[in-house]
């Protein structure tokens, strides 16, 4: 009993450091624009919208993650292996994967923007300076917590996985869930600010992206401030909820049927949320219903 | 036409060709695990059909790419590798927990990790698009849900090709973890079978010195198999596809067989890694 409910807090707080994991990776993402939505960052010059937004993305989230996570870990696991002690490895390990992380910001931008000097877009180097530092600092919570907790759940939960290979899995599973659920919110919402809410973009408009803000033109730092408050904790929610009930059902229904107690939590909690995911639909469809456009081709039918 | 000269689009049958060359790898790389270390023989074939249920499963996953970060079109906004690599890792984490209460329970809770990873994040994604953007779901593909019968001619919002995730994409999407999760647990399971009774013998090891590396020797590979069938599979897709009732869906069998022989061949280099 005491070991469950040992296990059940080990899986709470992986849950959590998770929790700010998937938030500070959605966050890091839209302040660099390394998701999908960066496709309009990259398009808006060549339509002929110049900006000053930061851009990165030479790589999806996943293996982004799974490289910077795996090489946190990795370090601190080789730290640890010649008698560090574990909380200091974890913390040079990130820090180091960090570097890293801002070596590739760092190049990722220069060479993006620089393929498109002919469509007049120019390299500032001020947005460099201020931004990419913030990056770094948000891609360090996030390997850090997610290195904690792939440490957590080896150390104190026995998962045979060696600490380089958990960092591999779960950091590729955090630039997943990340990139999954912020990307829309960072590219319709933030991107096309200026559009209608409630409605997709028309893909006409791709490429007219918010270029200025309250005061003179928009920086990337007011994306992850706008993000931060939606798709971020959104992220932090969905991955910490990953974390949480993979680990809970596993410390808590595994003794079960030789096994099968898990599987089956699992198959019952999967279906607990799909019959949440079909009422999300079903309240929007009811609360929204369709769009106006459908009347006025009626009226144009009847006329 | 593409810069080769070749045809633009893969289309969605199969190439007979090639598909004897997929074949041909797959039995010249079976024959050479039956000829050098024929305990490898049905471990190779559990890794193969662990690529085979990884390339189906990665089909149903309904992924929208950059359209759908900007509402453009339905899915979940990122990559088709990248999505299915969270979902089935995640299973393989689950399944390689449980690996000790045998292959059966294993395959269930890799399973099951694979099908909570996306049950969780497609559920987040219409929590998005609808509480923080107002938007409902609305399928391109089809006018009707195939399961629920919700219509969604007039839920695509004006000069877009329908948004959000829904009900049967979500279906698929779930569904796609659970293949990509138990497909990604079986490599794992058949190789750290074989690493297990091979390295104590070739490197002179005792059982208990090399449970850490053949643990982190099969995991590896597993991941880097999973890769590459889903890496193949997207190139299949070729960009976004919505989950079982895209017209895309039809092109699995291609996939299939071109993972199956990807499959083969890595997991024979897998299993000759440690047997020569």
């Amino acid at each position: 009993m005491e070991e469950i409910l040992f296990g059940i807090g080990i899986s709470a707080l992986a849950g959590a450091l998770a929790t700010v994991a998937g938030a500070a990776e959605d966050t890091e993402s839209d302040i660099g624009s390394q998701g999908d939505p960066n496709s309009q960052v990259q398009l808006a010059p060549q339509m002929g919208y110049v900006h000053r937004i930061y851009n990165k993305a030479i790589s999806g989230e996943p293996p982004a993650y799974g490289l910077w996570v795996a090489l946190a870990a990795g370090i601190a696991w080789a730290l640890m292996a010649i008698q560090y002690n574990a909380i200091l490895a974890l913390i040079i390990g990130s820090a180091v994967a960090v570097f890293v992380q801002g070596v590739y910001a760092t190049t990722a931008y220069l060479g993006r923007t620089a393929s498109l000097a002919k469509f007049e877009q120019p390299v500032y180097i001020d947005i460099l300076k201020s931004v990419t530092t913030v990056t770094m600092a948000h891609a360090f919570v996030a390997v850090f917590t997610t290195v904690t907790m792939c440490f957590l759940i080896i150390e104190a939960l026995g998962h045979p996985f060696p600490l380089p290979l958990m960092g591999l899995v779960w950091g590729i599973a955090l630039g997943a869930a990340g990139s999954a659920t912020g990307n829309p919110f960072y590219g319709k919402e933030r991107q096309y600010q200026n559009y209608p809410f409630g409605a997709g973009l028309p893909i006409s408009a791709s490429g007219d992206i918010v270029r200025y803000a309250e005061a003179g033109q928009r920086s990337s730092l007011d994306n992850g401030w706008f993000t931060s408050k939606g798709a971020g904790p959104a992220s932090g929610i969905c991955f910490g909820l990953i974390v949480f009930f993979e680990l809970w059902r596993t410390i808590l229904f595994e003794p079960f049927a030789a096994g099968w107690g898990a599987v089956i939590a699992g198959a019952v909690i999967i279906i607990v949320f799909m019959v949440i995911d079909r009422m999300v639909e079903t309240w929007a469809r009811k609360t929204y219903g369709p769009y106006p456009v459908e009347k006025a081709k009626e009226e144009e039918a009847t006329a | 036409m593409s810069a080769l000269g070749g045809g633009s689009a893969g289309g969605e049958g199969i190439n007979p060709q090639a598909s004897v060359i997929a074949f041909v790898i797959i039995l010249v790389s079976v024959g050479i695990a039956f000829v050098v270390y024929p305990a490898a023989l049905i471990p190779l074939i559990g890794i193969i059909v662990g690529g085979v249920l990884i390339s189906f499963g990665v089909h149903f996953v309904p992924v929208g790419g950059a359209p759908a970060a900007m509402g453009q079109a339905p899915g979940i906004a990122t990559g088709v590798a990248m999505l299915a690599a969270g979902g089935g890792l995640a299973g393989l984490f689950g399944g390689a927990w449980a690996a000790e209460m045998g292959i059966w329970v294993a395959l269930g809770a890799g399973a099951m990790g694979g099908g909570l990873l996306m049950a969780i994040t497609c559920l987040m994604v219409n929590v998005v698009y609808v509480y923080a953007m107002g938007i409902p779901a609305a399928s391109g593909k089809v006018d009707k849900d195939p399961i629920t019968g919700d219509t969604y001619d007039g839920y695509r919002s004006k000069g877009t090709e329908g948004h959000g995730l829904p009900f049967i994409s979500y279906v698929g999407g779930v569904i796609g973890g659970l293949l990509a999760g138990a497909g990604g647990t079986l490599i794992y399971l058949e190789l750290l079978s074989v690493y297990q009774e091979a390295l104590p013998s070739f490197l002179g090891m005792t059982p208990e010195g090399m449970q850490t590396l053949a643990v982190s020797l099969a995991g590896i590979f597993a991941v880097g198999m999973f890769l590459v069938a889903a890496v193949l599979t997207a190139y299949n897709i070729t960009g976004t596809i919505e989950g079982p009732h895209d017209p895309k869906f039809k092109r699995w069998p291609r996939a299939v067989i071109g993972s199956s022989a990807a499959c083969a061949a890595c997991g024979l280099v897998a299993i000759l890694l440690v047997v020569i």
